[in-house]
């Protein structure tokens, strides 16, 4: 009886740490939501509603938030969308390759979109705006630090998810049931409307929601574009009221918790949509969907499908290319200035080179670690049968639906207030990383163990293994390419992490996110884009190397 | 030899609020192979996967070789991994990041047997199942028939005394499942293994088991060999579900006198001589008289020959398939393809009343 004990240990210990890293800041959050009294006295001396009945105050940050997202959603589901029809059903060449690029803008980060945006359209020293001048015009062409301009961000960036979320509905929809219609004599025009439309709704409302729940909680846009045209919205103002003295605590939990439950309900909406709205859609089988002969229509789709990777991928990384290289950014030729010291500054400033490195040694830490502790959780979650795991996959999956900033807070008071000394240490800011990125590491292994057949591991124990044995010799080896995806993914999202390295960094553990957001705000754009363009090159350089090393692993076994 | 037992008392297991399997019980005698037969859904995989360890049963015991693995009362529950039993899967359950030698070898391995017996055992199961050239061939480059001998290989590598098989065939073609059954049965024999066979095929049960339980809704409907199942099958579901029956609504009227037969009143006024197996209810009854045993146009020698007309017939190949009217109905008569009628010619329909089984 020796080998299960230690599975009896094993697991619910991994289980109740977990949950424990991800329910602790949340309930500091509530606590601190309901100070009224001193705030920086812990416990609070009085506790009442008054935060949050004071959040009428901040109407307009409302307003203004719900103007943004609700501008940025409809941009982004129509590139999305637009974007998901060119490349799943239409004949237009080379979609295979366009289909690649897509991925781009993941690897770009919100953060990457609004400096380039703010170097390309922002008032008087921006690029676009330095053309429009030369040729006499007064004034500004375009003004990017504006509620425009940061939905313009968002919706670039957030058309990708749409695009990723539509393109899955549109592949997993069997050609079958838009044939019979063909065969049973419907045209293609009343069968795109009475098949194929209500077949792919589902997956278009539940990618609207979902896109709309994560532009209520984004930060690095409203942060970079909406500071200096002191332009507020919900994120902001959290940010800001940390700031101002004394802090006030009590209102950003009051005010992050608000966001949090809307939040949580539009994610559960978005995901009861899809779960009862669709019909066929998420059998999880892949179908090569029927492409439909768009004629002489490929061309101008053709231009829209680059149209939106140039004007999300090339053009801003471009212009943070030049700006990055110039001494003063200009895109007039004669004053142009090359050189190459925004770079060595990047690397040599005081501040700046140590948070290169922290950020590298945080991202490769805490994904190699993640990953370990987050497979033996996918699979205590969704193998074990252990009772509880529905609750705790519930609990797992929980910061998901926090914005990242709310639950930086959170952390922030949990750690302070507890007698480890870890604040101001890179080990605070692991910790953090790794309840955060929690939910990314389990969705990522779980799709990959609920692929994996029980009656492979089963046949390990009649075999005689144990359970060590057999998680060693069967389990873990067949989980691999979810693995490494996960390890991929929580280290890119551990380089670019923003709204929680804002409030755990110390002056001795600075990341580099906040590090370039710094620079933007206090000094020059020159620098920022070299510091933005290395953080990029970091990421995918560690993409490439760990796809060629996945490559060689999986070529061998399969 | 063998003296592996599996004993299997009241055994129950619940699925939620759902009991997969209600209160059975069997014995499976050293080097016998015993199938669990019945439609998907009706507990069988259940109980194997419980005598396997890996379903926990909620009542009952299990006892393999003497030794209880599982017992309510005692609240005693063997893990799978030390029951000693091995297990051929549906699915085969071939590793695919190992090779065939690595698949086979696993079980020899966890047993920490020095290489040089690993090596001679593993050449030894597989040139049992013809596959010694593919020793080391990634797993996952095989054929669905060559998965399930590695599979078989595997399972028999480390000789278990007991091995369990869970629809081992159902995936392979028509063709290839008629081979593998006559090979298995051959390697079971030969190694003298204790078997214990799931499948929903009742051909297949039929022709490789030395006794067949049938089971429906959790429950054994029928426990016999092969020929007691199909001859004289206990219920309706018996008779429905092996083999090809027509089943026979009327009256038992008494006794006939004669060899110990019944008169039974079928519709139409037909009457019939029939056998039944248990001490005969008087009332309303059924028949089960197989389609194989019912012959058209022969000499009426004797008793149960009817007049009727062909209504339709079906070319299967090995038999011939006719829709019989006769005056109580319907009748399924299969002939040999040497016994050709026309549609809507006149028969005689005759049959022995030893094959006539009241339920």
């Amino acid at each position: 009886m020796r080998s299960i004990s230690l599975r009896q240990i094993v697991m619910p210990l991994v289980v109740l740490l977990c949950g424990a890293l991800v329910l602790y800041p949340i309930g500091f959050l509530i606590n601190e939501s309901l100070n009224v009294g001193d705030p920086s006295v812990f416990p609070p001396e009085e506790y009442g509603f008054d935060n949050f009945t004071n959040l009428t105050d901040d109407y307009r940050a409302l307003t203004n938030t719900l103007l943004v997202s609700c501008i940025a959603t409809v941009l982004a589901v129509i590139f999305g969308f637009l974007q998901a029809w060119i490349l799943t059903r239409t004949n237009i060449p080379g979609r295979r390759r366009l289909e690649r690029l897509m991925e781009l803008p993941y690897y770009m980060t919100p953060l990457i979109g609004a400096l380039a945006w703010g170097v390309l359209l922002g008032p008087k020293t921006g690029l676009v705006n330095q053309l429009w001048r030369s040729t006499g015009a007064p004034g500004d062409l375009f003004n990017i630090y504006s509620a425009y301009g940061i939905a313009w961000v968002m919706a670039l960036f957030e058309g990708t998810v749409a695009f990723v979320m539509i393109s899955a509905a549109m592949k997993s929809m069997d050609p079958s049931l838009e044939e019979s219609s063909r065969v049973l004599g419907a045209g293609k025009l009343r069968t795109a409307l009475r098949i194929t439309l209500p077949l792919v709704a589902p997956g278009v409302l539940s990618a609207t929601i979902f896109v709309f729940a994560e532009m209520l909680g984004s930060f690095a846009a409203a942060f970079v574009l909406g500071i200096p045209g002191r332009f507020y919205v919900v994120t902001t103002v959290i940010w800001q009221a940390t700031l101002s003295f004394p802090p006030d605590y009590g209102r950003a939990a009051a005010m992050g918790l608000s966001l949090f439950g809307v939040m949580l309900v539009t994610l559960t909406l978005a995901r009861l949509v899809l779960r009862h709205g669709t019909y066929t859609t998420i059998t999880g089988k892949a179908f090569r969907p029927r492409e439909m002969d768009v004629g002489a229509m490929r061309w101008p789709l053709l231009a829209i499908a680059w149209g939106y990777i140039i004007v999300a991928v090339i053009l801003p990384l471009g212009a943070l290319m030049l700006t990055s290289f110039e001494r003063f950014a200009t895109v007039i030729i004669p004053q142009m200035q090359f050189t190459t010291a925004n770079y060595t500054t990047a690397l040599q400033m005081g501040s700046v080179g140590p948070a290169f490195v922290n950020s590298l040694i945080l991202g490769i830490s805490v994904s190699t670690i993640g990953v370990v502790v987050i497979g033996v959780l996918a699979w205590i979650i969704y193998r074990s049968r252990m009772p509880g795991s529905g609750v705790a996959e519930y609990v797992i999956m929980f910061p998901q639906a926090v914005p990242r900033l709310v639950f930086g807070l959170g952390l922030l008071w949990a750690w302070i207030n507890l007698p480890i000394p870890i604040y101001g240490t890179l080990w605070l800011l692991a910790l953090a990383y790794f309840t955060v990125f929690l939910p990314l590491g389990l969705r990522t292994i779980a799709s990959v163990v609920l692929q994996v057949d029980p009656s492979l591991e089963e046949c390990a124990r009649v075999c005689g293994a144990k359970w060590v044995y057999q998680m060693r010799t069967v389990t873990m080896p067949l989980l691999r390419p979810g693995l490494v995806a996960a390890w991929l993914l929580i280290f890119i999202a551990s380089v670019r992490e923003l709204g929680v390295s804002i409030f755990l960094m110390g002056p001795n553990s600075k990341v580099i996110a906040p590090a370039i957001v710094n620079s933007w705000l206090s000094s020059s754009s020159e620098l920022s884009a070299a510091m933005a363009l290395i953080q990029t090159a970091t990421v995918f350089i560690a993409v490439a190397i760990l796809f060629s090393l996945a490559r060689r692993v999986t070529g061998v076994t399969q | 030899m063998n003296q592996a037992r599996i004993e299997v008392t009241d055994l129950v297991v619940h699925y939620g609020d759902v009991t997969a399997v209600d209160g059975i019980g069997f014995d499976i005698a050293p080097g016998e192979l015993v199938t669990l037969l019945g439609p998907s859904g009706c507990g069988k995989t259940t109980t194997l996967r419980a005598v396997a360890g890996l379903e926990t049963p909620s009542g009952g015991s299990i006892r393999l070789n003497g030794d209880t693995v599982y017992s309510a009362n005692q609240r005693r529950n063997v893990p799978a991994e030390r029951r000693g039993v091995s297990m051929v899967f549906q699915s085969y359950a071939i590793w695919p990041h190992m090779t065939v030698f690595d698949n086979v070898a696993y079980g020899l391995r966890v047993r920490k047997l020095p290489q040089a017996e690993v090596r001679q055992n593993v050449q030894r199961v597989l040139g049992l199942v013809q596959m010694q050239d593919y020793a080391d061939r990634p797993a996952s480059k095989l054929s669905g028939g060559q998965q399930q001998r590695v599979a078989v290989a595997r399972a028999i590598a480390f000789s278990p005394n007991v091995v369990l098989f869970d629809e081992p065939l159902s995936n392979l073609d028509a063709k290839l499942r008629a081979e593998m059954r006559v090979e298995l049965r051959e390697l079971q024999r030969r190694l003298d293994i204790t078997s214990l066979y799931v499948t929903h095929d009742q051909e297949e049960a039929l022709a490789i088991s030395d006794r067949v339980i049938v089971m429906n809704g959790g429950r054994i409907e029928q426990i016999g060999t092969p020929e007691d199942i199909y001859n004289r099958p206990r219920s309706r579901f018996v008779a429905d579900f092996v083999g090809s029956a027509n089943l026979i609504e009327g009256k038992v009227r008494g006794p006939s006198g004669a060899n110990g037969t019944l008169i039974f009143d079928a519709a139409g006024g037909v009457q019939l001589e029939v056998v039944a197996l248990d001490a005969p209810r008087a009332g309303q009854g059924t028949v089960a008289l197989r389609s194989s045993y019912i012959h058209l146009d022969r000499v009426p020698d004797s008793h149960n020959a009817v007049k009727g007309t062909i209504h339709r017939r079906m070319f299967h190949g090995d038999f011939i398939q006719y829709v019989v009217d006769w005056p109580a109905g319907q009748l399924i008569v299969r002939r040999p393809p040497t016994e050709l009628y026309e549609e809507g010619s006149e028969v005689t329909v005759s049959f022995a009343p030893d094959h006539c089984v009241l339920l």
